[in-house]
């Protein structure tokens, strides 16, 4: 067997795995839209019907027309929209405004502990939310912050500035601070070499970090489900409402879900740009 | 422009590292100074004091007979070209250059005209459009000597310029540099650790060692008269040869033997005299390659030795011959050829000896 034959078939094996890969990963999300446009009827057969209906989006954004249900009587899927687009995104920009500092702060001073502190954020990643979330529930309620945004942004730094700090620190560390000292000779004050010539090297980093972060925020269930309730309910846990004993809306929660995949997937596809760059830690070229 | 001046310097980082101690030195007004030393012995904690990007310890710094001791490096006037080029990534060539001037709130049309300017005499012009990481090392380096010198600082530093740029572009570099001086006649430091770099472009050459100044003087003066073992060691290539001997008097005449007994040797009667006054135990003879010659012929007063190792070069050939126990290097004229352990007389030139004090180094 030849070179260029060999070649082309490792080419067409590494096609068909890649298609293969696709359809497996995306099937989840095409069954999920199947069954969002599914009547209730249609939903728990062995053979396949498919009639494509938008009632179950009329039902979860303006209300059940034929309010038979009762399993959610007012409608807050739009509210609970909402919740999340607040607690995630208050949470990527606390954790900007935090993270980004700290970050700089860990790649370019030494101080005592320094690796000690690195790795406590680190650990906020890996540690489970279980561990924490009895004695947080409780500390939530003496201190009032039980079932208020602010309360449960707090909570999500556990999930969004881990990511910052460690995947800003690398990118501060790869920027000489010869850079900064000469703009520091040249007349800058400090806030204005971050702005003109740290960040837009970072930038790649920055974008990356928060999009991901943004994602685990979103998707997290287990911090607004017990510490927070109807104020702050956000998307993950009012899918919870469409099953009751009686009866399961698994179409209404694919309809719910959709929608809800929709910022972050819109989010992902205008920055994939930088994400691959942005998240192979450091590529910041002098 | 102005005179720079060191009174007493000391720089001790956090953890006791003492870096410089007691620095004394003035660069005249538009003067040309080269910091030479070796690596670790406190070149670029001197330039970054006088930059302002460290803090001094003690001592003070004058820049045109004005302390600066306390003032922000952007406050000093002083310009300095990083070894790492330091460029900002995120700015075209034009704007990097640029960027002091739009910190000063300069006029663009001012702007303008003196990038352009400093531009053409480091012949940049046409890359003024692009980005730093589309650059090699020689237009990156110019790049930053523009950056220094569009500022019109009083005064210019630049630590170890050329060490990142190939042999050609080095040696292109020394010349430009040694243009924009003449040109320019800024007072200019040049830390390096290069003597050659040192020698090619600078006017005066300050040597150090662990934190000390050794000797400031001409490159002729360093290298003909040095003040110490170190420096007599450091300037000049192929280094010098060290020979540990006594004084021993032969007739009522001082001379030399060596510790081994390996040789003696007759002093200068100058030279015997300055030892005599000293009245040692134990001097070190240091003679240079060149100031040598070796003959396969004895001879009076010669050293006798043996071939160990023999290259030619050319132009010149490079003779290592044992004597006693201590290797001596001799740079031989080109027609000479030597083999392995063939016995050679070593001659040394009596007015080019030179003698240091046994224990402290010091010369006699
Ligand atoms: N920020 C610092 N903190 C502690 N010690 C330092 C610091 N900077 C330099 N030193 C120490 O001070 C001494 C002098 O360093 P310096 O960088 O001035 O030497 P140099 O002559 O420029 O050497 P090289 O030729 O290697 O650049 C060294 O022993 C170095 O380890
Ligand atoms: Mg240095």
């Amino acid at each position: 067997m030849d070179a260029t034959l060999r070649k082309r078939l490792i080419g067409i094996f590494s096609d068909g795995f890649l298609v293969l890969y696709f359809l497996f990963a995306l099937f989840p999300i095409v069954w999920m839209v199947l069954v969002s446009l599914k009547s209730t009827d249609e939903l728990f057969t062995t053979q396949f019907i498919f009639t494509p209906t938008l009632d179950n989006y009329q039902a979860i954004l303006f209300g059940d027309a034929r309010a038979s249900a009762g399993v959610i009587a007012r409608q807050e899927f739009p509210r609970n929209f909402m919740n999340s687009f607040i607690v995630s995104s208050g949470a990527v920009i606390v954790s900007l405004l935090v993270g980004v500092p700290a970050a700089y702060a860990l790649a370019r001073y030494n101080f005592k502990g320094k690796e000690n502190l690195a790795f406590t954020f680190l650990s906020f990643r890996f540690a489970p939310e279980l561990v924490v979330i009895i004695p947080l529930s409780l500390i939530y309620r003496q201190l009032g912050l039980y079932d208020s945004y602010f309360g449960i942004i707090w909570v999500y730094q556990l999930v969004t500035l881990p990511l910052l700090i460690w995947v800003l620190r690398s990118y501060f560390e790869d920027i000489s601070p010869d850079i900064e000292q000469a703009a520091m000779i040249d007349g800058y004050p400090w806030h204005r070499i971050f702005i003109q010539i740290l960040l837009p090297l970072v930038r790649p980093g920055l974008a990356a970090a928060a999009l991901l972060a943004f994602v685990f925020a979103w998707n997290n269930f287990i911090f607004p489900l017990v510490l927070g309730a109807s104020n702050v309910q956000t998307v993950t846990v009012s899918a919870l409402g469409y099953i009751s004993s009686a009866q399961a809306f698994f179409n209404r929660m694919a309809a719910a879900a959709v929608i809800s995949s929709l910022p972050q997937m819109l989010l992902a596809l205008s920055i994939q740009r930088y994400l691959i760059r942005g998240l192979s830690f450091g590529a910041v070229k002098g | 422009m102005a005179e720079l001046r060191l009174e007493h310097i000391y720089k001790t980082y956090k953890g006791g590292v003492e870096a410089v101690k007691d620095l004394n030195l003035t660069i005249q007004d538009g003067e040309f100074l080269a910091l030479l030393g070796p690596s670790g012995c406190g070149k670029t904690s001197t330039l970054r004091m006088i930059v302002g990007l460290e803090s001094i310890t003690r001592g003070d710094l004058f820049i045109g007979g004005r302390r600066m001791n306390e003032l922000e490096p952007s406050d000093r006037n002083t310009a300095l070209a990083f070894e790492s080029y330091a460029l900002y990534p995120p700015l075209t060539v034009f704007e990097n250059i640029a960027f002091c001037l739009r910190a000063r709130k300069i006029e663009p049309s001012q702007v303008k005209q003196r990038v352009t300017e400093v531009a053409r005499i480091l012949d940049i012009e046409d890359i003024l459009g692009k980005r730093p990481v589309e650059l090699g090392g020689g237009q990156k380096q110019r790049i930053s000597l523009a950056r220094a010198l569009v500022r019109d600082p009083d005064v210019f530093l630049m630590d170890e310029p050329l060490s990142h740029l190939d042999a050609a572009q080095r040696a292109h570099m020394r010349v430009e540099l040694k243009r924009l001086h003449a040109q320019t006649r800024r007072t200019t430091v040049l830390v390096t650790h290069d003597q050659l770099e040192a020698v090619a472009m600078a006017e005066r050459v300050a040597v150090m060692n662990l934190g000390v100044l050794q000797q400031v003087g001409t490159f002729d003066e360093i290298y003909n008269h040095p003040v110490n073992e170190f420096v007599a060691g450091f300037i000049g290539e192929p280094p010098m040869n060290f020979l540990p001997c006594e004084p021993v008097s032969e007739g009522g005449e001082l001379g030399l033997r060596a510790t081994d007994g390996s040789f003696t040797l007759r002093l200068p009667s100058q030279r015997a005299q300055q030892l005599a006054k000293q009245n040692l135990k134990q001097v070190k003879l240091g003679v240079r390659p060149v100031d040598m010659l070796a003959t396969s012929q004895a001879g009076d007063d010669r050293i006798a030795g043996r071939v160990y190792t023999y290259e030619s070069l050319g132009e010149e050939g490079q003779l290592a011959a044992r004597v006693g126990g201590h290797e001596v290097l001799i740079v031989t004229p080109p027609e000479d050829h030597f083999e392995p352990e063939q016995p050679v007389w070593l001659g040394v030139r009596p007015d080019r000896l030179h003698l240091f004090h046994g224990e402290t180094g010091a010369a006699i």
